[in-house]
């Protein structure tokens, strides 16, 4: 059959998967497994720290198994995000997971490793010739500023660079951001299939069973490119895929269900039509992919806004809870008085009232509800961690003993869950980098270096 | 007489896309109760901005989609996910208003 078969082991590396359905998927002879094992979903913490989402032994924990099975079978793993948000210093903690398993196994395979992070000079440059990039999200264009302010800032990798390591005979790939998809559709693209089915078939196959039925991200998925068309199908053999699941998969974390720009190009789903192949089989066609005149990439990237810190308190007298909205803004009249460098330290109080409208805040379509009893999280943002405890512990003070009319509890206002009452949260983020990069070639601000790896 | 889209659709979820983003799908089962949905009109821009008292112009998206049996809506985030100010960093939470929509009758 002239096919390219991809095996997705996992939609989230590092929460576990099926391992019969994987061991079931194997038996389908794929020509690859590809594996995504990052997000900017989890928001901008992981990329503004570069640290990672989950401990790292449950990254090894999963990536020992797929690596295994592929070396065992002679196909390449492609391991893409590597891990959270695909900076280097996160890369370089999944070459070191991937050596660790290659030494305890006794595996030898050529590795090639891809990194996405910028360089910071190159970028300012690069951006200033395009006068600040077209954002995506922020409001400010990006200035040299703007890249001095932000951690690590990466570009999400389309097909080439994988292209490049595949053709170079890496039996292993291991590429800091990128594009989802592009993980599973290189090989196809590579082996000349159609870009617009094997981008397809890859968003569908990045975040594994949940296309399936029932949906469920820790159940592998198999995917087989052919010339006019692919299909998928979950490895679990009491699960299935229906068109209505499968073209379901084509609205999740996507803002047009039709048009899904990536590096390159767009894909155009519009006329992509969704068959039931046999019973737990569903065919695809019509996916197009149109390049753009100029190739870009997306850039990513989150600044430092401050240190957090939090107390949780419960409030169950109604006397209060009629009333909190007053109680909660004399608290913070009172913390604007007691700490004056609020302005200069970029200092920030919030409350987040849970049993009312914690949840939706602005968007909120209930919002005068009165709760019987309400959770209230007082955050506090300031430049200095000692600061923004000190506010949150001074607000929550101030509550504590706080006076209203008909006040009944003159012993305490609020409930704790627990002691100590306060927490500090470390640093915290905001998404400042979200921008289109333009580029001559799709290789040029990812580097790649060949690895023989040897036990 | 209106039927509530509760009624009728079977996934009504929310969810980021990208961290500027909010997206929401409603998702039928019935091919029928969707078309009916669909030549009804309920479901429009004007109507998303009022029930997350929004402007028009944060609606990004409000459209059918008929392989899926479902309608997609994108809204920009009120912040940036994960920014000061945040409340649903995935967003996962938010499509509650649209669970209020009801169906005119055909």
């Amino acid at each position: 059959m002239d096919e390219v078969v991809g095996l997705a082991p996992s939609g989230s590396l590092g929460s576990g998967y099926n391992l019969e359905a994987f061991r079931r998927g194997l038996e389908e002879n794929p020509d690859f497994i590809g594996q995504d094992a990052g997000s900017t979903d989890m928001g901008p913490y992981y990329n503004g720290t570069a640290s990672l989402f989950l401990p790292r032994a449950t990254y090894k924990h999963d990536l020992s198994i797929m690596l295994r099975a592929a070396r065992e079978r002679k196909i390449p793993l492609i391991v893409g995000s590597v891990f959270t948000s695909g900076a280097r210093k996160q890369l370089d903690e999944g070459v070191a997971v991937i050596k660790e398993i290659a030494a305890e196994a006794g595996l030898s395979f050529r590795m090639a490793v891809i990194d996405a992070e910028l360089d910071k000079a190159d970028l300012k440059r690069r951006a200033s010739a395009h006068r600040g990039l077209e954002s995506l999200g922020p409001e400010q264009a990006l200035t040299d500023a703007a890249i001095d302010r932000a951690g690590p800032i990466c570009a999400q990798m389309g097909v080439e660079p994988i292209i490049k390591a595949l053709d170079q005979g890496a039996e292993v790939v291991i590429a800091g951001r990128a594009c989802d998809d592009v993980l599973f559709a290189a090989l196809p693209i590579m082996r000349g299939f159609d870009r617009g089915l094997a981008l397809h078939m890859g968003k569908i196959l990045e975040c594994a069973g949940i296309s399936a039925v029932p949906c469920d991200l820790a159940e592998p998925m198999v995917g087989r490119v052919r010339r006019d068309h692919f299909i998928v199908r979950p490895g679990n053999p009491e699960h299935r895929c229906t068109p209505i699941s499968v073209a379901a998969h084509s609205l999740y974390e996507r803002g047009d269900p039709c048009i899904q720009p990536g590096p390159g190009g767009i894909n155009d789903l519009t006329d992509s039509r969704f068959e039931q192949e046999d019973a737990r089989t569903v065919r695809v066609v019509g996916s197009r992919f149109i390049p753009d005149e100029v190739y870009k990439v997306k850039l990513e990237g989150a600044e430092f806004v401050g240190y957090r810190s939090i107390v949780m308190v419960g409030i169950r007298d109604a006397v209060m809870i009629r009333q909190l909205d007053s109680v909660l803004a004399e608290a913070r009249q009172r913390a604007l008085r007691r700490f004056p460098m609020w302005q200069e330290e970029a200092c920030h109080l919030d409350y987040h009232v849970y049993g009312r409208d914690a949840v939706m805040r602005g968007l909120e379509p209930n919002p005068g509800f009165v709760p019987q009893e309400v959770g209230l999280l007082i955050e506090a943002v300031a430049g200095r961690q000692e600061l923004a405890n000190a506010i949150a512990m001074f607000v929550r003070g101030t509550m504590q003993h706080a006076s209203y009319p008909g006040i009944i509890t003159t012993a305490g206002n609020l409930a704790y869950p627990f002691s100590p009452f306060n927490v500090p949260v470390g640093p915290a983020y905001r998404f400042s980098v979200y921008h289109l990069l333009p580029l001559e070639d799709p290789c040029e601000i990812f580097p790649m270096e060949m690895v023989e790896v040897r036990n | 007489m209106s039927t509530r889209i509760l009624d009728l659709a079977q996934v009504i979820r929310s969810k980021n896309a990208g961290p500027f983003e909010l997206t929401f799908d409603i998702m039928f089962e019935d091919p029928a109760a969707y078309e009916r949905v669909k030549k009804s009109g309920a479901i429009n821009a004007a109507l998303v901005a009022r029930l997350y008292k929004i402007s028009h112009n944060q609606v990004v998206v409000c459209r059918p989609y008929d392989p899926a049996l479902a309608f997609k809506i994108t809204i920009r985030r009120p912040v940036s996910s994960g920014d000061l100010g945040e409340s649903d960093v995935y967003g996962c939470q938010q499509h509650v208003p649209l669970t209020m929509i009801e169906v005119p009758s055909a």
